[in-house]
């Protein structure tokens, strides 16, 4: 009995993209990331990237699990971090639903702004989604 | 002052805040926790200073709600978000912390649209307030209650449309 050989034919795995990622930063904020890779050792903005990442994915996953961030000192006081951009995924985070008043020519008027194109938005509402 | 926005907690300091309103410093005050956390009928979102972590110097409650569906031609109840109270400590008036609180709420809104559906923003406003909400674009609703807040209007999409905005 032989056996024959047979070479499998296989495509190399594609190698993932990689994506680029520029940002501007603010003098002071510049500052900051410099100091940071120093204290950490750092050597590229990869590896900052990276890491920071994944501290902040771990700041997600327990935040959407309703758990809390603390840091504690030798000491035991305790320290909780609260950052609003995690509190908005906090599983508590959703609102409640109330009823509301009327009158029919109130709805008339929201009917009417509901169906028309969105208007578009104020220099000062911009401003507000950027804060 | 580094300010820093988040639900209210029980242990909250409250009773130092006074914005000028009696109806919204005594909701702050006495209603805003239990309907937060006992009725849950609102969520209270406090601005705090880090030097003094549980002193509010500015509060919004939001809420979801709804029109009812008679007056939409699709015939389904148009949901929406409340911005039920927005008020600012008067002794913090004038540093943004109003601007703060409502950005906080577009954001918060927002996420409810993306999660449960919201089309728009709907709040009550005092008569002499609604210049400062139109300049974030909220609009009148006609009909109102004669001598009673004027109930106002912003888009979701519009909203939405600003986070786009490229700078």
């Amino acid at each position: 009995m032989t056996f024959k050989q047979v070479r499998k034919q296989t495509s190399q795995p594609k190698k993932a993209r990689k994506s680029k990622f520029q940002a501007d930063l603010a003098p002071a904020e510049d500052r900051m990331v410099r100091g940071l890779k120093e204290e950490l050792q750092l050597g590229s903005n990869t590896d900052f990237l990276s890491d920071a990442v994944a501290l902040f994915r771990w700041a997600v996953g327990e935040r959407k699990r309703g758990h809390r961030i603390f840091s504690e000192s030798e000491k035991g006081e305790r320290k909780e971090l609260v950052f609003p951009r995690l509190e908005r995924i906090a599983p508590e985070f959703s609102l409640p639903r109330v009823e509301i008043s009327w009158t029919t020519k109130e709805l008339e008027s929201l009917a009417e702004l509901a169906s028309r194109e969105p208007a578009d938005p104020t220099e000062t509402l911009i401003r507000a989604m950027r804060d | 002052m580094a300010v820093l926005i988040r639900r209210l907690e029980e242990q909250d300091e409250v009773a130092p805040f006074d914005c000028g309103d009696e109806p919204l410093n005594n909701y702050l005050k006495r209603h805003a926790w239990a309907n937060q956390q006992k009725s849950s009928i609102g969520v209270t979102f406090v601005a705090i200073d880090e030097g003094a972590p549980r002193t509010v110097i500015g509060y919004c409650t939001l809420a979801m709600a709804g029109a009812p569906r008679d007056a939409f031609p699709k015939k389904y109840d148009l949901p929406l978000s409340l911005l039920a109270r927005l008020a600012v400590d008067r002794r913090f008036s004038g540093k943004g912390l109003g601007h703060a609180l409502i950005s906080e709420a577009f954001k918060i809104a927002l996420r409810a649209a993306d999660d449960v559906g919201c089309r728009c923003i709907i709040t009550d406003a005092y008569p002499n307030r609604t210049a400062w909400y139109a300049r974030y674009g909220f609009v009148p609703l006609e009909g109102g209650v004669e001598d009673g807040p004027q109930r106002m209007f912003l888009d979701i999409r519009t909203i939405r449309m600003a986070l786009k905005t490229p700078k």
